[in-house]
């Protein structure tokens, strides 16, 4: 029924005019940096506003504990003998930032030392002004009672947990966090590549039929074949910009090795370089296996093929982008449930909810991925989505070859979901 | 009849409760140039979309080159929609390549024949330029390139002079004619009556989705005698008001084209115009195809 020369003819045109196209080049480029960016962003942030320099005043009753913090940090602690009505006014007025009040009894286990600030402490620095003070406190009344240092360092101990996971072959792992956290970002990736090459397909139906130019290719060949090598030919792109992805990250890794293994190695020798080093290899990525690559793939493929026929139906039933939203709006609903059980799925990926959420078709491009990276999933389970996956997407994209080849030649009226209906039923 | 390269058989389709096309039929030979005629909404594109395979009737059968019309006769057809489109973002070249390819040309064949047409309209310049970039005369151009390139036996051409200057509608008019004398079948769909007379053999005539009228263009306006009056005068021409029995088409200030109704005596008309105005010409000639159109639609 499909003529393959002319399927073969639209796919290549569909995946070469847009793999040359500026956009392509910069999404490829852009899209890991901005990934980067959003990941590593919450840290720098806190680390540059940690750079600017804060001092609290300290109007210390006891005479001890305020030198002591002087000693830990002379910057930050700066002892006062201003009295606090003082100290208030200048908060005040602003010129300084915050103050201690540290009365004399807190030695004797007795009152609260108060921390005053114009609410511009945050957290970082209200638990680091709380645990400076508490182990000088603490410090301070082991002398008095002259503790014996066997069980200074019995309170000073921390018990350590392991956190391991057995596999199914009977091996010990540690559980880094890091497969959820895999997970997440793979969900993320699909669920952003579901928007974005949905929005790539929904256009260039859009741009066909505005330009008109689709009267032309259907006199030359069957609207769903041209649907067909439309969706085709974007997936191609799709797996290629991955791939491109992939290659550049493991080239990355390739190239990291040898480099952080040159800075440590510089001054090997130093104990404090091998424990750098050990610690370095203990951030390494683990090892991830290849079935999870291979299931990431797969979902995105199925994931996209799902979603990009929705899309293209809707491209092909308005004439421009801004009469799209309201069709719109029940694919864009189906793609973000899923990112709203992201955490519980994650959490708890073997629960019944997080089972048939991951198996329902339109949820399983997000959810299996998360679940598939942090345990081993049932054959049936899997041999099962992808089965219900691609009878949706068969289904969908009759249904929606159906809207197309009315929608296309329709022009000047935005349809509503009963006319979609309407020409679904039509011969 | 065997020679035909066209038919439509009772040919119906509908649009919700409406019948875009009721119960036509007609046929069409090779090497003429076939009128599809009518107001809007007359359901000539319709028609011309079920020859192309876009849509599909819902009762009847259209034949081309005596198979029934599908991915094959579609190789053969060249169609050139009332709204002209291209690929903005494509170069001219690989467009035209692009096209080719669809209908069936392989690429080095394409390239051939891209390369004679666009020689041939002034054109082979643009060959690396984005469509988007060049002005719509231009894109005309392209887009009748594309429409003739892969050489069809079969070739629509719908409303194909809008937005044309005249010296290149005279080129694309010879060009059509040269089709024709090579054999091709074209179909021309159009509401501009003089270029009906200049390149019709053929016509059909639609009027809510019927065929009214359908056959040789000359013996059509023969069938109807020579019952109007081209009349070129100076003068004062409210006595044409006061004429009986007539009606007045294309009334401009010193001509006017009169068709005589029942009861209506040309000999009287002229003695009539003779004593309000200087008479030029006049002259009873066969009815104009636009004269026939409003006619029949009217009916």
């Amino acid at each position: 029924m499909i003529q393959k020369e002319k399927l073969l003819l639209i796919i290549q045109r569909e995946y070469l005019t847009r793999l040359r196209s500026k956009i392509f080049i910069v999404t490829t480029i852009l899209a890991p940096v901005v990934m980067i960016l959003l990941l590593i962003l919450p840290t720098l942030i806190q680390t540059m506003s940690a750079d600017r320099q804060r001092q609290f005043l300290v109007y210390d009753e006891t005479g001890e504990i305020g030198q002591e913090l002087v000693g830990i940090d002379s910057v930050y602690y700066r002892i006062t003998t201003n009295p606090p009505d003082e100290l208030r006014a200048s908060l005040i007025t602003g010129d300084i930032e915050g103050y201690l009040l540290i009365p004399h009894e807190i030695l004797d286990g007795k009152g609260k030392v108060s921390f005053y600030h114009g609410g511009t402490a945050g957290m970082t620095v209200t638990s680091r002004i709380r645990s400076d003070v508490q182990q000088i406190v603490r410090d301070i009344r082991l002398d008095r009672i002259d503790t014996p240092a066997e069980v200074r360092a019995i309170l000073a101990e921390r018990v350590q947990t392991e956190n391991l996971t057995i596999t199914a072959e009977g091996e010990e792992e540690a559980d880094s966090g890091f497969y959820m956290f895999l997970g997440f970002i793979m969900g993320f990736i699909i669920y952003g590549a579901m928007f974005a090459y949905g929005a790539v397909i929904m256009r260039s139906v859009m741009e066909e039929k505005t330009s008109r130019i689709v009267e032309v290719i259907a006199s030359s060949v069957r609207p769903f074949e041209l649907l067909m090598g439309k969706v085709t030919g974007v997936a191609l792109l799709g797996l290629t910009q991955f791939a491109i992805w992939a290659g550049a990250g493991a080239a990355l890794m390739v190239v990291a090795g040898p480099i952080v293994t040159l800075f440590m190695g510089g001054d090997s020798g130093s104990v404090q370089s091998t424990e750098a080093a050990a610690e370095a290899a203990a951030f390494s990525i683990p090892y991830i296996n290849p079935i999870i690559w291979v299931g990431f793939v797969l979902f995105f493929l199925l994931g996209f093929l799902i979603y990009s026929s929705l899309f293209a139906a809707v491209g092909s039933a308005v004439d421009q982008e801004s009469d799209s939203q309201q069709l719109q709006m029940p694919i864009i609903m189906l793609i973000i449930i899923p990112l709203m059980f992201l955490f519980p799925v994650s959490d708890d990926p073997a629960s019944t909810l997080s089972v048939v959420l991951s198996m329902v078709p339109f949820f399983a491009p997000i959810l299996m991925p998360v679940r598939m990276a942090v345990l081993p999933i049932p054959l049936w389970q899997l041999g099962g989505t992808i089965l219900l996956m691609i009878l949706t997407f068969i289904i969908l994209i009759w249904l929606s070859s159906r809207i197309y080849r009315t929608g296309i030649l329709m022009y000047g009226k935005k349809a509503s979901f009963r006319e979609l209906w309407k020409w679904i039923r039509e011969n | 009849m065997n020679d035909s390269i066209v038919e439509f058989r009772e040919v119906t389709k509908q649009f919700g409760g409406t019948r875009a096309v009721d119960n036509v039929s007609f046929s069409v030979r090779s090497g003429r140039i076939f009128g599809l005629l009518g107001p809007n909404g007359a359901g000539k594109t319709t028609s011309i979309r079920m020859l192309t395979y876009i849509l599909k009737p819902d009762s009847g059968s259209i034949s081309m080159f005596g198979q029934p019309v599908g991915p094959e006769t579609q190789k053969r057809i060249g169609y050139l929609p009332e709204e002209r489109g291209l690929y903005k973002k494509m170069k001219v070249g690989e467009q035209l390549v692009y096209l080719c390819r669809l209908r069936g040309l392989s690429r080095q064949t394409a390239r051939e024949r891209i390369r004679y047409w666009l020689e041939r309209f002034g054109a082979y310049d643009w060959i690396g330029q984005e469509v988007g970039e060049l002005s719509k005369g231009m894109q005309q151009k392209i887009q009748f390139v594309a429409t003739i390139a892969h050489d069809p036996d079969c070739l629509i051409f719908d409303e194909p002079f809008s937005g044309l200057d005249p010296i290149n509608s005279e080129m694309l008019k010879e060009v059509i004619l040269e089709l024709r004398d090579a054999g091709k079948t074209i179909f021309f769909a159009t509401h501009r009556m003089e270029q009906v007379e200049q390149l019709c053999d053929e016509i059909a005539l639609f009027n809510n989705g019927q065929l009214i009228l359908n056959g040789n263009l000359a013996e059509i306006r023969s069938s109807y005698g020579q019952n109007s009056i081209r009349l070129r005068f100076s003068g004062d021409s409210r006595f044409l008001n006061d004429l009986k029995n007539i009606r007045i088409n294309n009334r401009s200030t010193n001509y006017a084209e009169l068709r005589l109704l029942d009861g209506a005596d040309d000999q009287q008309i002229l003695r009539d115009a003779q004593n309000h105005v200087r008479i030029h010409t006049f002259e009873l000639v066969q009815p104009s195809i636009q004269e026939i159109f409003i006619d029949s639609v009217s009916k």
